[in-house]
Order: C-alpha cells, then structure tokens, then sequence
C-alpha cells in the first residue's frame, strides 16, 4: 500500500478557513455540523505575551483507524492502494440507530460525522479520492491560498517536507498512526 | 468565454470568471455550471502566480442561490425600516423612479437628488457607474466624497508626495531587510490576493517582521517577530517619535532628505519642541501610546538601520480623528530614512503600485490650478475647491465643494442647506451601499432616512438600507453578467468575470436597469445605446495592458508580467532632473507647502499628533473609558456575506474585550453585553481575550443593524456605535469612538 498522508505547514496558515469552505463547496455540505475540513485555533499565554496558532483537521487517514475499530457493522475500511479510510453508507446503520456513535466517539479529530438529518450516515474527508484519481489535487490543496497543504503518499511528503510528526495542538499516536507530515510553528512568545 | 468539458462530469461546463466585491482584491473563480445552475466553484489553477480566492469567494454560491435573494420589484407599504414590501413590475417600478425623478428635477432641482455609491456590487462596468451616467445626463446629481477605507491615507499621499502610486509590488518585500506591518492585517484584509503569502516568504527568508496593532491580529499571530500593541489614534505619536530618536541621533539618510525632501528644517522644530517646548522624545509618546520608550527606540534604530528596510503604513489607523496626520509621519519617516525608490524599501502611502491608467506621474502647472476638473457633473461643475482641498495637486480626491462627504450625507439629508450643505437632499438614489450599516452613526442614518421624501435602491438583498426605500430593484450577482475587474492595488493583472448564468429570478443589471429608466426619463442613450460587450470592449481598450481581448475573455485573467517588481518612484530617485516628484515643490514635502498655505490649526504642514474630542484622554473618556476599534473580518468584505451561512457560522459575532476590562464589569466569555455611547447600545456577545490591549474592545464592521423597539441593536453593528465626523483630510473617525461595556439586562437578571 502506498499510504496516502495529509501535510500542514503550521508555520504559514492564517486561518482564512478557505480550505474548510472549499471543501463544502466541493462536496456540497450546507449542514453546518458536517465539516470535513475543520479548523482549530491554539491560543496560549496573557497579554501581551501571546501565542496563536491555527491547525487543519482534516481526516488524517489514520493507519490503524481508531474509527475502523470501533465500528460494530465493519463498514469502515482502508482502501488498500492508497490506504484511504473510507465508509460504505450502505452498512452504517446510521446516527440514531447505531447508539453512541463509536466511530465519532473514538476518533480525537471528529472526522467520523453524522449531521443533522434524522439517523443520517456517516460520512468523512476521503482526501477528494474523485478528485486524485482524476488528477487533480484534493480542493482543500488547490485552494488555500498560502500553499500550506499537501497530500500525497507519505513517501512523497516526507520527502519534500521532513518526518515531523507533532505540531501545536496534534499529538501523533503510534496506536492508531495518523498519516501527517507537519512543518509545526515553534511555541514563541509574542 | 471558455467553457471546458469536465472530464469527471459529463455535462459541465466551466465557465472562467473571478470574485469581484469591496475588500480590493480580484480573484479568479471557476463556475462548474450544470443544467444552468452553478454547482461548484474552483479558483485559479493555472500559471503562477495564482490568484486564489478566498473562504468568500469559495462561498460564493450560498450567495448567488441565497433563500433571501431579491427576486422581483418591490414596493414599500410598511412603515420606513420595518421591512414590509409588495411585490411589483419592473415597468411600474421604473415608471414610479422617473416620476419621482421628474418631480424632484422640476420641483426643487437636480441637487436634490443625492446618488450614495458603495462597493457592494462592482466591477469596471456594473455597479454605480451605468446610474452616474443616466442622472448626469439627466442634468446632474449630487454626489458624495471621502472613502472610508482610506480617505486620511490618499490625502497623506497626496501632500507628501502629490500622488497615489507609492507602493511597491508585493514580491519586492523580498528584497527588505526589514518589515513593518503598521496597523495593517493583510491575513484578514484582502488588498492584492499573494500579500500574505508573498510575506510568509519574506518570513522564511529570514527577514525581521514588525506588527503594530492593538490586537494580536492573524497577521501578527503568523508572521510578527515582534508584536507592539499601541493605543488607538496614537500611531502619529509613536512615529514622530521614531523620527525625533533617527534625527537625535543623526542616523537619518541625509543625502537622501538633501536630494529630494523639503521642509526637514521645520519639522526638526516641532521635534524638538522649538515652538511648543515639548520634545516628541520616546517618553513623550510612551505615554501617549502606551508603547514603552524604550521600544519606541530601539525600533527607530532598526528601521534606519536596516537598509533597505519596508514600513507600510496600513489605512486603519488613518480611520480615526486626524487620521492624516499618522499618515503623514508614515510618510515621513520613510522618506528620512531614504527608503524611497529603492528595491526593499517602500515609499508608505497610498499603496498602489500598478497603475494601467496612468503612465506617468502627472505635475499641475502652476497657475492652472485653481478649478476642479470637469466631471461632466453639471451640479457640481463649476464648484469652488472645498475647505482643506488639496485641489492645486493633480489626482487625487475631486475638490469640488459640491460635494457632501460621506459621514456627513445622514446630518445633510437632516440639515441640509440651513446646516450649511451645498443643497437640500430630497431624494436618494442608493446603489450597491449599505449605508446605513456602513456610514457612521447608524442611529442619525435611521433619522435621515426616514425624512428623505423618496429613496430608491439597487440591491441584492433587504439589507437594513433598503428596508427604508420606497422602490428596491432586484440586481443581480457578478455570475449572472459579463464584466471586467482590476484589484485595487499593486498586483498587475485584470480578471474578466464570463456571465455563468442567466440573471436569477427577475433580477436585471445596473447597466440594464440604467438603460431601460434612460428610455422612460427620455434622456438621450449615450453609452446605453452600445451593448454590455461594446461597453466592454471599450473599457478594456483604455487600458494599457489589455491587448488582446478575446484572449482576456477566454482566459478569465491577464496577468501582466513584469521585468522586474514595480518600485514606485524609481525614477524620481535615478533621474530627479527630469523626474520631478508630482508635488508644488516637485520634492517630497516633510513640509506641505499647499498645507502650509491654508494657515489653519487642523491642517499642520508637518506630522503633528492631535488629540480629539474622544481621545483616550478626552473629557468623554471619563464617561466612556473604553476605545473601539471596528476592523475588518474575514468572513465579509465589509456587509457583503453577512448572511452567507458558510462564511457566517465560522464564529459568531462578538466584541473583543480584554480580561482586565471584562473581570472589572462582571463580563466572563459569551455573557450577552452591552457596548453603548451616548450614539447607541449593541447587544452581542463577549469575546474575552489577551488578543486585545486593555482598554480596547473590537467589534468588527458589517454585521447588519438588527434594532428592537427600543433602539439597542442586536445585530452587532459597529457604526451604532462610530461618530459621524470627519478629519479636515477626508478621514473617518472610524476608529476613534469611546464606549463603555456593561452586562446586557439579561445577563444580569441571569446572575440574581
């Protein structure tokens, strides 16, 4: 398998969003509760000794799915060339009916989401598979305007970008191995 | 128009256009249209440098199919401002807007016809220019001046260095060694798309980035080394003192003031206090801004130090009570420090590096300078120069005293000719503004527009403007019709936005619009009679750069590739004898002779901090301790994608406050508050934060004005809150109100 990973130069982003509302465009999601891409903001320290920063979460395509596990109807699976977490809607038994949602509960991202409609499906960032396997880079990749993301095999990222595997607010997991490649911002101090 | 097959999707057809409203930027967008409906959009993927859109012009389709688009003609039948309409014809509506037109020209004038302008929805072609067009061949209209974004900036410019075109192309920040962002948020504010990235790479390049800003913006927060929070309306301050410290310790650039500035002399004396026995030390303005003298110093050093260094000056900070006047020392402080002309340095001004239009920099011969130029206006053609114009400089803001400045368009329509106006407003004609949301003193803007006799409105949506007009015309969106669009600044390109479909519901163009009242007013067609592409064409012909506009119209861009980044005043610098700067003295003026000629107090020839009726240390500030700030956000470009739920549910609106501000009133994050001054009360939710300087609350601009009954907003609009003044300069106060911020009524009843 040519494992798939997400790359994030934490040092570049602003925080513009323009990567989460690419992807709802791209997709689709007028549901203001599904988001793909989702942007966290990492704040520290008082004023006027501040630190800020911004993280993209993204599916991170985990290598041992957290969300895959915990999954009762197995319809949770690795594509095996590019190791892709994908869902088979046809198996999920759907919000209200498959009680807990394991698959959300477990993941620490939140990319397992349901929406608002009664027992929707799960549904996930499944890196623009359409899109990759016609080419083209992901929407979140071709959209943010900083040129901070990257997705490609990890490989590839590693390659270009280095083998760092933590940023603000990220803790890799050997349990459940994310797929990432980050240039973090170093924690200084306004 | 270039229209593609997508390979993935049989059916689609990609339409080449571009995202054009008011933040300055013009970015390329992609309409996948499908069965005639949008159904996603990409931004540009072609050559470098690309010209991404961002999060709003993503957003743009919740836009364009928006539940609340206005889909036909209405007729006002409620009361003003309570939003009640009947749907109507075009034909009666256009036939109401002439005889109300009529009747107003035969009645009192066409003075009296007020014709209020906004970025709401324009391109070169669409927006208020077709509407000028028709009511000036209808005999003339009265129009209005002072941008808010940046009137204290132009008209710094303009008397330091007599024209607009200062700035540098943005990939020459590379070659600074140093990089001040003064009060300047380019992660937020888009002024030409690559700003932030092309300084994220100055960043990597190892170049020293300084932010200056009461808050620790996204700018800062991403690329500042240092951080120095300042207290608003003091930046003046801080940069005279900068210059007193280079000129006390004589590392100005001497030969460079020698060869092309006049006036330090004079300027040296209001440093060193010669005339008011008060030295502009660092210590003078620590305790004005709040920025510790030895900071103040230590960064005078630096920015003389490093050569070639950038210091670009933002407008916000000129959005405040003698907002010129921090221009001005901007300016100033570039120019002693010989950073002007020169690879990595930046001459701190207007900003705008590309210019198509004009070629050169243009001198008014003396003599010839008295009359503002004709623009063909007949209501103001033949005007005196207004009061504080700088009107025997070329470019710039027209001077004509038939004009009523914008912030003061709500008091006129009040006062009017008794107020000493230049007319009696009776009827306004809005396009593409919301002004009522985005001039100051919405609660004055609610009287006014209440009093005018008649009011019409192009509008996309029943913003809080056109629930007070009696006719509101339906227009449509920049995807629904052909335009062109340069951005505002320095990037040098141009974006054809092709139409991607037809005009929703019966929404029509401007230009449509103009045209078919043209007929009724039984005006001669002039431009009306050509067709949106003629027009077009014509347009694009004006243009220097735009040589081939079929291919322009194909592509979707132009994008001008230059030989080398754009430094304004080069020339000036590598050939001052043939090369005059555009200014009376043909140098750049430390000293305004122009300025200086008017012998009035508001207008020093030299930078000069003022401090004003809500100055920090105004009487009022006893009453109202707290300054407001009203910056931009970057979910809108100013109200535009107020009610776009993609960009809107990012996080909702709030005021920014302090934690010391907010534990000494009771306020914890998200209790429901109170911002109010003696102009009005907004009730929103806190922010609690150290991302802003004690003493400073921010609520960002643009939210729409939601009053109840009893006048306290509750859409969180800050110009409830702004005063309705403006500097002799142009500027908008609109960063200079004091407030205070209490617990709302609910939050307190939830605290018993």
């Amino acid at each position: 398998m040519n494992q798939f990973g997400f790359y994030f130069n934490q040092t570049r982003c602003i925080g513009c969003h323009t990567c989460a509302v690419a992807c709802k465009d791209w997709h689709d999601h007028h549901d203001p509760s599904i988001n793909w891409m989702q942007i966290k903001t990492i704040e520290k320290g008082k004023f006027p000794h501040l630190f800020l920063t911004f993280l993209a979460v993204p599916c991170y395509q985990c290598e041992e799915p957290s969300c895959l596990a915990a999954c009762p109807q197995n319809a949770i699976s690795k594509r095996e060339t590019d190791g892709i977490v994908v869902v088979d809607q046809d198996k999920c038994l759907g919000k209200e009916k498959c009680e807990n949602t394991p698959c959300l509960k477990s993941c620490r991202s939140k990319s397992p989401q349901f929406g608002q409609k009664v027992n929707a499906k799960m549904q996930k960032c499944d890196f623009c598979k359409d899109r990759l396997s016609a080419g083209k880079q992901p929407i979140c990749v071709e959209a943010c305007p900083m040129f901070a993301l990257d997705i490609n095999t990890i490989p590839e990222l590693q390659k270009k970008y280095g083998k760092q595997k933590e940023a603000q607010g990220f803790i890799y997991s050997p349990k459940i191995k994310q797929a990432v490649v980050f240039t973090p911002k170093p924690l200084v101090y306004s | 128009m270039k229209e593609s097959e997508d390979q993935q999707n049989t059916g689609v057809t990609i339409v080449n256009t571009g995202c054009c409203h008011d933040c300055g930027g013009r970015c390329v967008l992609k309409a996948h249209v499908k069965d005639e409906k949008i159904i996603r959009v990409e931004s540009d993927t072609g050559e470098e440098p690309q010209i991404r859109a961002c999060m709003r012009g993503r957003a743009y389709r919740q836009r364009v199919y928006s539940p609340e688009r206005l889909q036909y003609p209405l007729r006002r039948i409620g009361k003003k401002g309570e939003g009640k309409f009947e749907r109507i014809s075009w034909d009666e509506a256009l036939d109401e807007v002439a005889a109300k037109l009529k009747h107003v020209k035969k009645t009192y004038g066409n003075s009296s016809i007020l014709l209020v302008v906004g970025g709401g929805n324009q391109g070169m072609l669409h927006g208020f220019l077709p509407v000028g067009l028709m009511l000036q061949e209808f005999g003339g209209f009265t129009r209005t001046w002072g941008i808010a974004s940046f009137e204290g900036a132009l008209y710094a410019s303009m008397a330091t260095y007599g024209t607009i075109r200062t700035g540098n192309s943005r990939e020459d920040l590379l070659n600074s060694k140093l990089i001040i962002l003064w009060g300047w948020n380019p992660a937020v504010t888009i002024q030409d798309p690559g700003t932030s990235l092309m300084i994220a790479k100055a960043r990597e390049k190892g170049i020293k980035i300084v932010v200056i800003d009461p808050r620790y913006s996204d700018s800062a927060a991403t690329f500042a080394h240092q951080w120095i929070p300042i207290r608003p309306g003091t930046d003046s301050a801080m940069l005279i003192a900068m210059a007193y410290v280079i000129i006390k310790e004589n590392i100005q650039n001497q030969s460079f003031i020698d060869n092309y500035c006049v006036g330090i002399e004079k300027y040296k004396k209001y440093l060193f206090g010669l005339e008011d026995g008060v030295h502009k030390s660092p210590q003078w303005a620590e305790n004005i801004t709040k920025v510790p003298a030895a900071v103040i110093t230590a960064l005078a050093r630096e920015y003389a130090g490093s050569k070639p260094a950038a210091l670009i000056a933002g407008w916000a900070p000129a959005r405040a009570s003698f907002g010129e006047q921090y221009s001005r020392a901007a300016n100033v402080l570039t120019a002693i420090t010989g950073n002007i002309g020169v690879n990595g340095g930046y001459a701190s001004g207007f900003m705008r590096a590309y210019s198509s239009r004009e070629t050169k920099y243009r001198r008014v011969v003396a003599g010839n300078e008295k009359k503002p130029e004709s623009t063909g206006n007949p209501v103001e053609d033949g005007a005196m120069p207004r009061k504080y114009a700088l009107h025997k400089l070329y470019g710039g803001t027209n001077p004509s005293s038939a004009r009523i400045h914008n912030t003061k368009v709500f008091d006129a329509i009040i006062r009017g000719k008794a107020g000493g106006y230049p007319t009696d407003v009776k009827m306004a004609y809005v396009v593409g503004a919301n002004c009522l949301n985005q001039h100051p003193n919405t609660n004055r803007g609610v009287q006014a527009l209440k009093e005018l006799e008649y009011m019409v409105i192009h509008e996309q949506f029943m913003t809080p403007t056109a629930k007070f007009a009696d006719i509101v015309l339906p227009v449509n969106t920049f995807m629904e019709r052909n335009d062109v669009a340069p951005p505002w600044l320095g990037s040098p390109y141009y974006i054809y936005l092709n139409k991607a479909i037809d005009s929703m519901y019966e929404s029509k163009s401007d230009l449509d619009i103009s045209r078919e009242l043209s007929k009724k007013l039984g005006i001669s067609p002039g431009m009306f009679a050509l067709t949106e592409d003629q027009i077009l064409q014509f347009i694009a012909a004006g243009q220097k750069d735009i040589t081939d506009y079929a291919a322009m119209k194909r592509d979707g861009v132009v994008k001008i590739k230059l030989k080398e980044p754009i430094v304004s005043f080069k020339d000036q610098i590598n050939d001052p004898d043939n090369s005059p700067f555009p200014t009376m003295s043909g140098k750049i003026e430390i000293f305004c002779e122009h300025l200086a000629e008017m012998n009035d107090s508001n207008v020093p020839p030299v930078p000069t901090y003022m401090s004003h009726d809500e100055s920090h240390d105004s009487l009022k500030a006893q009453l109202f301790p707290l300054q407001l700030i009203t910056s931009h956000d970057k979910k809108r470009a100013h109200s535009t994608w107020h009610n776009v739920p993609w960009c809107r549910d990012i996080e909702h609106h709030c005021v920014w406050i302090n934690s010391v501000d907010a534990k000494s009133r009771g306020i914890e994050n998200e209790s429901l508050v109170d911002v109010f001054n003696d102009r009005g009360r907004v009730r929103i939710k806190a922010r609690v934060t150290e991302r802003i300087m004690p003493g400073v609350v921010e609520i960002k601009q643009g939210v729409w004005f939601n009053p109840d009954g009893e006048g306290v907003d509750h859409g969180g609009c800050a110009n409830v809150l702004t005063m309705d003044e403006f500097s002799p300069g142009g500027a908008h106060h609109l960063n200079s109100a004091l407030v205070q911020v209490e617990l709302s009524p609910e939050a307190k009843g939830a605290e018993k």
